[in-house]
């Protein structure tokens, strides 16, 4: 196998995720696509440990699923809060910090 | 010279990025998330490729696991919010940020075919690589203080995230 093939997957994921973030205006889809976007450097990570044949980077794979776990309590926490003073999903209509 | 990847690792990589077409594409937040339990499942099977046993089993866990489902019950108690969402228009403008995501994957292109010219070498894994044992192994001794960390890190979260989402008095 070779690790381009990996690297390019990881590329594609990552854009999508990009893509996700700038076009859809769902904060919970906008959610999914800052997952896509971790998923895709843990791909990467994976990859170039498995291509060294050094586990540091399987090690920082755990700790981006750790930052992943607590990133989904505190943005749906927050999405959830918002979702109850407005009532909405959208994000172009959450404007209370805009002063 | 090895093959580029192996029918297995292409079936697995082609579904990974049609299901994560998927995540933006679907209307529903909820067939979203279904594409998204598709793509983590692809990707598990490829860290599996990637003999990274250990990491395999996390994901499917901790994400499909625990993120997703708390994901889920967040779409069943949004369900009345989607009836609304389509009369909302975007403020931006569609064609700039087409335009941006277009340059950024051609960036992104571009950086592969750079790293076309120059193909690491492949190394002989050791034995054990990514099983339980060899990874506790590093995450003990290698990495103790990291791993110390990263429990103030989820009390944290933990404690922001019932702080954030307790009802306002």
């Amino acid at each position: 196998m070779d690790i381009l093939f990996f690297i390019y997957i990881s590329m594609a994921m990552f854009a999508v995720g990009v893509i996700g973030v700038l076009v859809k205006r769902n904060a919970l889809i906008f959610f999914l696509s800052i997952e896509l976007m971790l998923n895709a450097a843990n791909l990467l990570f994976v990859a170039f440990a498995r291509q060294w044949g050094n586990e540091t980077g399987l090690v920082w794979v755990f700790f981006v699923l750790v930052v992943a776990a607590a990133e989904a309590a505190v943005g749906l926490a927050l999405i959830i809060n918002l979702f109850r003073s407005k009532q909405i999903v959208d994000v172009d209509q959450y404007n209370v910090l805009k002063g | 010279m090895f093959p580029f990847a192996t029918i297995a690792q292409w079936i697995l990589g082609i579904v990974l990025v049609l299901s994560s077409f998927g995540v933006i594409l679907l209307e529903k937040p909820i067939h979203a998330s279904l594409s998204f339990l598709l793509t983590l499942l692809m990707l598990a099977a490829l860290y599996l490729q990637l003999s990274a046993q250990f990491i395999a089993v996390m994901q499917v866990l901790v994400y499909a696991g625990a993120i997703l489902v708390i994901f889920m019950f967040v779409i069943v108690l949004f369900q009345d919010a989607y009836q609304q969402l389509s009369k909302f228009q975007p403020r931006s403008y569609k064609p700039f940020l087409i335009f941006a995501a277009i340059a950024f994957t051609g960036s992104l292109i571009f950086l592969g075919y750079q790293l076309r010219a120059h193909p690491p070498a492949q190394r002989a894994l050791p034995t054990g690589y990514g099983t339980v044992e060899s990874l506790g192994e590093a995450l003990y001794l290698d990495f103790f203080f990291p791993f110390e960390a990263v429990i103030f890190v989820f009390l944290i979260a933990l404690i922001g995230a019932v702080y954030i989402g307790r009802k306002a008095k």
